[in-house]
């Protein structure tokens, strides 16, 4: 996927930065409360059920479902030559939990189909967890 | 809480109505546009413009309240008011010049939406940066949580929808077809409206399903145009608006809804919520009807919000039209036709029409229930008109004095 220019994203949001940190190293993490552990998806730095503002990163699997997709036919954005895929995966360990990812072409998706996540470094600083079909894991591997 | 609050029913109205040409290229300004739709608006009231006092506009209209107000030659605006977020927003806009209205900070407000859309910044192409050279272009951050969205190319609100259409026909068989018979009944309207962008474009099924496809398993014909044009609207008192040339349109009750666990951010945030099929537009209309005294039984007229043709569908659903998931049967059932149980979008709607961010389907609306829409429903007395979703949405209903 490096051979798209596309988009970087911005890495030091002070309540973002957690998650590319994770990302850089390999890992996917999410955002949990402390003292009660509850899921803070988007990640926001606070519980309001447990009136709290201590929240860590937790790792999660990579593993995931394919929740809804489009091909984009239609070219909106230089940086993005169509078609391409944009994918919303689910994790399998913590339902609700989402995450965006997108394939190059038109790949074969259906809902429900198994996905994980690969890391694509985009830069020395920045790297984007990125989703693929599972039986496409070795393939698409970017180390 | 006290039903006290609720009582805004019909105490407030819409006397005038205005709008501009809607085109590809209006070859003027945005702020001309608005002013034209003003002036034919405060004409329309039977008013001059300095019996304006009061001002709500559009959080995303680049017309700013100096700005008309300083164009129209206003000299003691007392009130104004931004609505948020842009399309979603647009009930509330009438929403704040009711509470401007009853809490005695304004006797007459003007509403207006003015944008070149076409000819100017195009909500069909993405606004994120391109960059130049070999620099990579840096998306999000400072809260926006576009870092998560917009690295993957979701770039446009048709990808967007999309998505949501894509999860919608897992869910319940919804089906392409179901979405063109929108498509098709918003053409048929805009044919007998002279104003409307695409009057005489035929629109078949077969043209439909050859659309172009732009983001699967959208079509051409399920986006909305781009428009250039303005609407407007003069909103002020019932006992006020008696003395209005046209007479009131009374505004029997308006509503925001948001519902939990909305998330952050605008609008591709919304794929993290519970469930995406199910909008904040669900929330609106609980509370629309409530303040009402009415449900979806009376509404005898419809403008839903049509950016795409799921947009509706969904809000077919959400406003208690069918049931949840039944949006897609019903839309091909030909009730949605002029003699169908919910005529909608009688001006042609977003879809073909035109595009003015919500404010032609109020204006329509007040037509609908003076009895001068060119797709006239016969004996309309309650219509209900939309705000976009599933952002955090608003809605209204208007009704016929008795």
């Amino acid at each position: 996927m490096s051979d798209l220019k596309g988009l970087h994203p911005n890495v030091d949001d002070p309540a973002q930065a957690g998650f590319w940190e994770a990302a850089r190293r390999g890992q996917l993490v999410i955002e949990k409360c402390k003292p009660a552990g509850h899921v803070l998806h988007l990640p926001r730095g606070y519980c309001h059920l447990c009136d709290s503002f201590e929240v860590e990163w937790v790792p999660v699997s990579g593993q995931a479902n394919l929740h809804t997709f489009t091909i984009v036919e239609h070219q909106v954005h230089p940086n993005f030559p169509a078609p391409y895929a944009v994918v919303l995966v689910e994790l399998d360990e913590v339902p609700g939990v989402r995450f965006l990812g997108n394939l190059p072409g038109r790949p074969e998706l259906s809902i429900g189909m198994r996905m994980t996540v690969t890391f694509d470094a985009l830069s020395d600083t920045v790297t984007l967890p990125r989703w693929v079909p599972a039986q496409d894991t070795v393939d698409s591997s970017t180390e | 809480m006290s039903s006290a609050v609720w009582e805004f029913k019909d105490r407030c109205a819409v006397s005038g109505i205005g709008n501009t040409k809607f085109s590809r290229n209006s070859g003027v300004s945005e702020l001309v546009m608005a002013v034209e739709a003003s002036r034919a608006a405060i004409r329309d009231a039977g008013l001059q413009s300095n019996d304006i006092d009061g001002i709500v506009r559009n959080d995303a209209d680049r017309v700013t309240h100096n700005a008309i107000a300083d164009s129209l030659g206003i000299s003691d605006l007392k009130y104004w008011g931004v609505a948020s977020a842009g399309g979603s927003a647009v009930p509330s806009m009438v929403g704040q010049a009711v509470g401007a209205l009853l809490s005695g900070q304004a006797t007459n407000v003007l509403v207006y939406r003015s944008l070149n859309g076409r000819s100017g910044t195009r909500f069909g192409l993405s606004r994120a940066a391109a960059g130049s050279g070999d620099a990579p272009t840096v998306v999000g951050g400072q809260g926006t949580l576009d870092e998560y969205f917009q690295p993957y190319g979701l770039l446009s609100a048709g990808t967007f929808y999309a998505m949501l259409a894509q999860r919608h026909m897992a869910e319940f068989g919804t089906t392409s077809e179901q979405l063109g018979a929108i498509a098709m009944e918003c053409r048929i309207r805009a044919h007998a409206n002279p104003n409307a962008m695409m009057a005489g474009r035929e629109l078949s099924l077969s043209d439909y399903m050859a659309g172009r496809m732009l983001s699967s398993p959208l079509r051409l014909f399920d986006y909305c145009l781009e428009t250039d044009g303005a609407c407007a609207l003069v909103v002020t008192t019932t006992e006020r608006a008696a003395d209005s040339p046209a007479g009131p349109v009374l505004i029997r009750a308006v509503a925001q809804g948001m519902g939990p666990g909305i998330q952050a951010g605008r609008m591709n945030t919304t794929l993290m919520r519970e469930t995406y099929t199910t909008w904040p537009s669900a929330y609106a209309a609980k509370t629309l009807y409530e303040r009402a005294g009415l449900g979806p039984e009376d509404i005898d007229v419809a403008q839903l919000y049509d950016c795409f043709t799921i947009t509706v569908l969904i809000q077919l659903e959400d406003y208690g039209f069918c049931k949840k998931g039944e949006g897609g049967p019903f839309a091909e059932s030909g009730a949605l036709g002029l003699g169908g149980s919910l005529p909608i979008n009688t001006g042609g709607g977003h879809l073909s029409e035109g595009y003015i961010h919500g404010l032609n389907h109020v204006v329509e609306g007040v037509r609908q229930i003076r009895g001068s829409s060119t797709s006239q429903v016969p004996n309309a007395e309650v219509c209900l008109v939309t705000g976009a979703s599933p952002p955090a949405t608003g809605a209204l209903i208007f009704r016929r004095a008795s």
